[in-house]
């Protein structure tokens, strides 16, 4: 079966930092990927890649067989309506209310009354927990709301594709899991498929069909979230404790007190 | 050394040469998205409020601070020769030909076209127009003809204004101040003057309207870098329109006067 999102040989650098060198996955339909990695270590390149807002040095990524990189733009345009994408940034648009920037691409691109619209927009914010933000502004709400709006703006089309970076980073414990659930829902529902970046790991083993590390511009491993826990990389089993000791870092990590005996003597009653 | 100069020249005019190559690609894709659907019309009418009625004030109170300060000197000059009554006469055709359609553009350079790259600059920053991107929405058709056409028309309007305020202005002065007879300067204001003048004036403001909307959008649609270059964005997109407009009236002034 053709895979949905293929990625061949990626390769990006910005003048002399190289941030993807050959990166190569494939998406199958309904397969749910999520993709973890060090902060600055281009995830957020990847996906802007993938969605073709980012020119790739060289190789390719091809979109239900089609590939981006070759389209012009209304074929791009065409292919951009299948998928959703959520910022790490939200990148809501300032000067529309929540309702407006929600339904901005159903009103855009679909044949919907105002009422459909506003049903739609009603569900996706209820889905995220922010029901009665219909009319604020986003200038009106925190980093977290923000970054749900974000996310029901991404889904209100109910694309085939999404593509999640850090949806769930900033929400509290609550949150993130309803969020996780959204997207597990989206997929049993729908059948869509999704490339979440995470930094959460506990969410990413409850959304994930399979986990990707990216690690020094390449993705290490890609495989089920059971194998990626079982793989013996040291790299892979640093980053899954969570610990600064180890290969993942280029410099070597901070020392380390316990916590008990760093305690300043000045501040022992 | 000779050769490093010379390669820091060629640079600069390969950049410039590209700039304006950018330039012309985006705002041929901003004439051709105009005639697209959607037809954005909420958004549209927004932009004729932002570009025109809210730059009434502005225009009518520079026109007239231009107009009578213009008939000062010009009653002060012709006086030299015995000729006051010639004034009224060279106010118009100054107004009409010159000052209205030059000053709207060059206040309206600094009020919209600003405006427009400092908008368009802190959504190119904040991601919004990735944003619009990814929702399979052409930032040009989005944002640059809204602000394209309400400029086309707006600018035209506004001249309108300015050469009416104007008259009035010149009126005030000549009439009002030095003494001339009303009926004397109403006749005599549009003695030089043809209605081709007036069609010379709309078109140089469709130009100069033309010349704020796409450079004021593209400077923005440009920005890079943050808060320093949101912060560019607008002042170069006034210099480069404010130069364009006087270089542009050169030559339609020559061009359309033969
Ligand atoms: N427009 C750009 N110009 C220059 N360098 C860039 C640009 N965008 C990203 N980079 C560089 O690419 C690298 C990867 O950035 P990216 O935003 O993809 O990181 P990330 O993996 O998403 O990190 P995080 O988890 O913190 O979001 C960074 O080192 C950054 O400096
Ligand atoms: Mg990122």
């Amino acid at each position: 079966m053709e895979p949905v999102i293929d990625v061949v040989n990626l390769s990006k650098a910005f003048g002399p930092k190289v941030v993807l060198a050959n990166v190569t996955f494939a998406v199958q339909e309904g397969e749910s990927l999520a993709v973890m990695g060090g902060s600055g270590s281009g995830k957020t390149v990847l996906l802007r890649t993938i969605m073709g807002l980012l020119a790739p040095d060289s190789g390719h990524v091809s979109i239900e067989g089609k590939i981006i990189q070759e389209l012009d733009r209304q074929e791009l345009f065409e292919v951009r309506k299948k998928i959703g994408m959520c910022f790490q940034m939200a990148a809501l648009f300032d000067s529309m209310s929540v309702a407006e920037n929600i339904g901005f691409a159903l009103k855009r691109h679909t044949p919907m009354t105002e009422a459909e619209i506003a049903g739609r927009v009603d569900e996706c914010l209820t889905l995220v927990g922010l029901k009665d933000c219909q009319k604020l502004r986003p200038a009106e709400l925190s980093g977290g709301m923000k970054r749900r709006v974000g996310f029901a703006r991404a889904i209100a089309l109910k694309p085939q594709i999404l593509l999640f970076d850090e949806p769930t980073t900033g929400l509290d414990p609550v949150m993130t899991d309803v969020i996780s659930r959204v997207i597990l829902d989206l997929k049993h529902q729908l059948g869509v498929t999704t490339v979440t970046i995470t930094h959460d790991l506990k969410s990413a083993f409850e959304i994930a069909d399979r986990i990707a590390l990216l690690f020094r511009g390449e993705i290490i491993a890609c495989q089920p979230p059971e194998e990626f826990k079982a793989n013996p990389d040291p790299v892979i089993q640093q980053f899954l404790r969570g610990d600064a000791e180890g290969p993942f870092l280029t410099d070597p990590a901070p020392p380390k007190r316990s916590t008990k005996s760093s305690a300043s003597p000045l501040l022992v009653p | 050394m000779p050769t490093n100069l010379l390669d820091r020249l060629g640079q600069r005019v390969l950049q410039s040469l590209t700039q304006a190559g950018d330039f012309a690609v985006i705002s041929s894709r901003a004439f051709a998205a105009a005639f697209k659907r959607p037809f954005d019309t909420p958004n549209l009418m927004h932009q004729f409020q932002a570009v025109g009625v809210n730059s009434i004030p502005v225009i009518v109170l520079t026109s007239v601070a231009i107009s009578m300060v213009f008939a000062v000197q010009l009653s002060f000059g012709f006086r030299q020769f015995q000729a006051e009554g010639l004034a009224s006469q060279v106010q118009g055709l100054a107004i009409v030909r010159e000052l209205a359609p030059v000053i709207t553009g060059l206040m309206m350079a600094g009020r919209v076209g600003s405006a427009m790259a400092a908008e368009l600059g802190t959504m190119q920053v904040t991601e919004q127009i990735d944003a619009l991107e990814c929702l399979a929405t052409d930032p040009i058709h989005f944002l640059f003809v809204p602000r394209l056409l309400a400029s086309m028309v707006m600018l035209p309007l506004l001249t309108g204004i300015s050469i009416y305020v104007g008259f009035w202005g010149g009126y005030a002065l000549l009439v009002g101040v030095v003494g001339q007879s009303s009926v004397v300067y109403s006749t005599e204001f549009y003695k030089l003057l043809a209605f081709r003048d007036v069609g010379i004036a709309l078109t140089k403001a469709l130009v100069f309207g033309i010349i704020i909307a796409l450079v004021g959008c593209w400077r923005g649609y440009r920005t890079q870098g943050g808060a320093e270059g949101v912060g560019n964005a607008p002042t170069s997109s006034v210099v480069t329109s404010s130069l364009w407009i006087l270089v542009s009236d050169f030559f339609l002034t020559k061009l359309l006067l033969v």
